[in-house]
């Protein structure tokens, strides 16, 4: 299956650059970092699952998801992408109730399932930027943390801690006082 | 109508129902229906954003008109606007209505070849527009596409630079793209969803685009890449052809023309009563030919012809196939300058 689908993706992407070159290989072209909605396939599922309605955006009470152009190449053209340190999620589930495909999955508001099934990525501290690293109090990050002490916790002098835990939802990463920010998502994603 | 007298007996039994020559004005409130909800979806959405952030003070006065305005036009109908306004959502494309889903066929098939799977919980809220094309054709592309809306204003366009003397169609006169084109750019738009994963229909198809572009200009503040798609058929259809992307490239439009292939419900003319005049065919956007007989599959129930037709000779028929053709109208000359006694 995985084969046959690298096969496709191979040709397909052949096929578009010669339509549209530069532009098509999301694989080669990782200048940016993004998640998915919480909920989402894995990303080739998710690509041909996916039909661009929009729904996921129209849904999203925060407006954290916002829609590719062709900066992440021709296949992920309208698809719904999240940049955490702009504008996280929050984790409300309402693009997966209105999916219609189920490139989101319906996952129920509850701490064990959204614990179980969300996986949009995995929270990262920098602590050579970190101010709680350097000796200076902070704990933003965990005080933004819809599942404090589930996904991170606090040391000595606030110093966060991420756990296996964290689901990717990037609300620490959006709250993060310190500039570039000292804790980042790292998408599970391809 | 002076000419009632020459045309034969039961002639007042094949006279068409009167309304169905108002159901053109009808087609184009319904058009601006979904046009108005789909430009009003995406401000309602703002407006729940703007009560979930329970902070009306801290708006800026343009999101405080917004809020305003849709609190005026919700307030009547809903009591926690957050959740309720949730009910309605998405476009033409794929939308859901209090918890019914409604996608397009198109969608269907362009996600089915992208994943080389159907996915059943999807693929039936395809089922009513199915249904709806088999039995009445292409309507959704004459009643609820929002392109068509653009594209008619469009046409209109066209109609007033001819009149004041501008022809803007680049093309020699009665030059003309096969209509089967729309099928093999279906055919190929299939093709490179299927090799590339991804359905790239969902691309150049314009309801889909109008839906999504809407949303992004009005809720994330700016058009998308696809606005300058949609503008390059206005173009092709102000300068190359009338109604052109629709009649010979719109993938949507040719699954519709297959599926709704067979309709039910056609339009069909009253030889006895038609005149020769054509009107019909001269205000047909999809170039069809509806004072030979000529529908066929292109056909989408728009009754615009029925509207203009001056001696009511227009009217619907139940029958899966076109009448052949009934050669002209007995109203008109050629008809009484043929028949043996000299039309009587």
């Amino acid at each position: 299956m995985m084969r046959r689908r690298t096969f496709l993706s191979v040709m397909g992407s052949g096929a578009v650059a010669t339509v549209l070159p530069a532009e098509t290989d999301a694989a080669s072209y990782a200048s940016q970092r993004y998640l998915r909605p919480p909920g989402a396939l894995d990303e080739d599922d998710f690509l041909a699952r996916c039909i661009r309605c929009g729904q996921c955006g129209e849904a999203c009470p925060n407006r954290c998801i916002k829609y590719f152009g062709f900066e992440n190449g021709l296949q992920s053209t309208d698809t719904p992408y999240i940049t955490p340190r702009e504008k996280a999620c929050i984790l409300c589930m309402k693009c997966g109730d209105v999916c219609p495909t189920g490139a989101i999955q319906k996952i129920e508001r509850k701490v064990e399932t959204i614990l179980d099934e969300v996986k949009m990525g995995h929270a990262v501290v920098d602590e050579s930027l970190c101010l709680s690293f350097q000796g200076k109090t902070c704990g933003v990050c965990y005080r933004a943390c819809p599942l404090p002490d589930v996904a991170i916790r606090v040391g000595m002098l606030e110093q966060p801690h991420v756990l296996d835990a964290c689901v990717g939802c990037g609300l620490c990463e959006r709250s993060c006082i310190q500039l570039p920010q000292a804790i980042r998502v790292i998408p599970n994603h391809g | 109508m002076a000419d009632q007298a020459a045309t034969p007996l039961g002639i007042a039994t094949r006279k068409p129902f009167g309304l169905w020559r108002h159901l053109n004005k009808l087609r184009w409130l319904t058009l601006g229906a979904v046009m108005a909800m789909l430009i009003l979806i995406p401000y309602l959405h703002l407006y729940q954003t703007y009560r979930a952030a329970h902070a009306y003070d801290l708006l800026a006065s343009s999101e405080k008109q917004i809020y305003d305005a849709m609190e005026f036009v919700t307030d009547p109908f809903v009591s926690n606007p957050a959740e309720d306004l949730d009910a309605i959502k998405g476009n033409t494309w794929s939308g859901t209505f209090w918890g019914l889903k409604i996608s397009d066929p198109l969608a269907v098939l362009g996600q089915s070849v992208a994943g080389w799977l159907i996915h059943w919980p999807f693929a039936i809220t395809a089922l009513i527009p199915l249904i709806v094309t088999l039995l009445f054709g292409r309507v959704f592309c004459g009643w609820i596409c929002p392109a068509t809306f653009i594209y008619e204003l469009n046409s209109s366009l066209a109609a007033w630079l001819r009149w004041a003397g501008i022809n803007p169609t680049i093309l020699p006169a009665h030059w003309h793209f096969d209509r089967r084109l729309k099928y093999l750019v279906l055919a190929v738009g299939l093709v490179l969803s299927s090799v590339s994963g991804a359905s790239l229909v969902a691309g150049i198809y314009p309801p889909a685009i109008i839906g999504r572009e809407l949303y992004y200009a009005v809720a994330l503040g700016g058009f998308g890449v696809g606005s300058a798609i949609f503008f390059g058929t206005l173009l092709f259809d102000l300068l190359v052809a009338r109604r052109g992307f629709c009649r010979y490239i719109c993938p949507g439009g040719a699954l519709y023309s297959l599926i709704g292939r067979y309709r039910l419900l056609r339009i069909r003319r009253i030889v006895e009563t038609c005149n020769d005049c054509e009107k019909c065919t001269a205000v047909c956007e999809f170039e069809l030919n509806p004072m030979r007989d000529n529908f066929g599959q292109e056909c989408n129930n728009c009754t615009a012809c029925i509207a203009i037709c001056p001696t009511d000779a227009l009217t619907f028929a139940i029958r899966p196939v076109d009448v052949p053709e009934q050669g002209p109208g007995h109203l008109g000359r050629n008809y009484r300058n043929n028949i043996p006694n000299g039309g009587e």
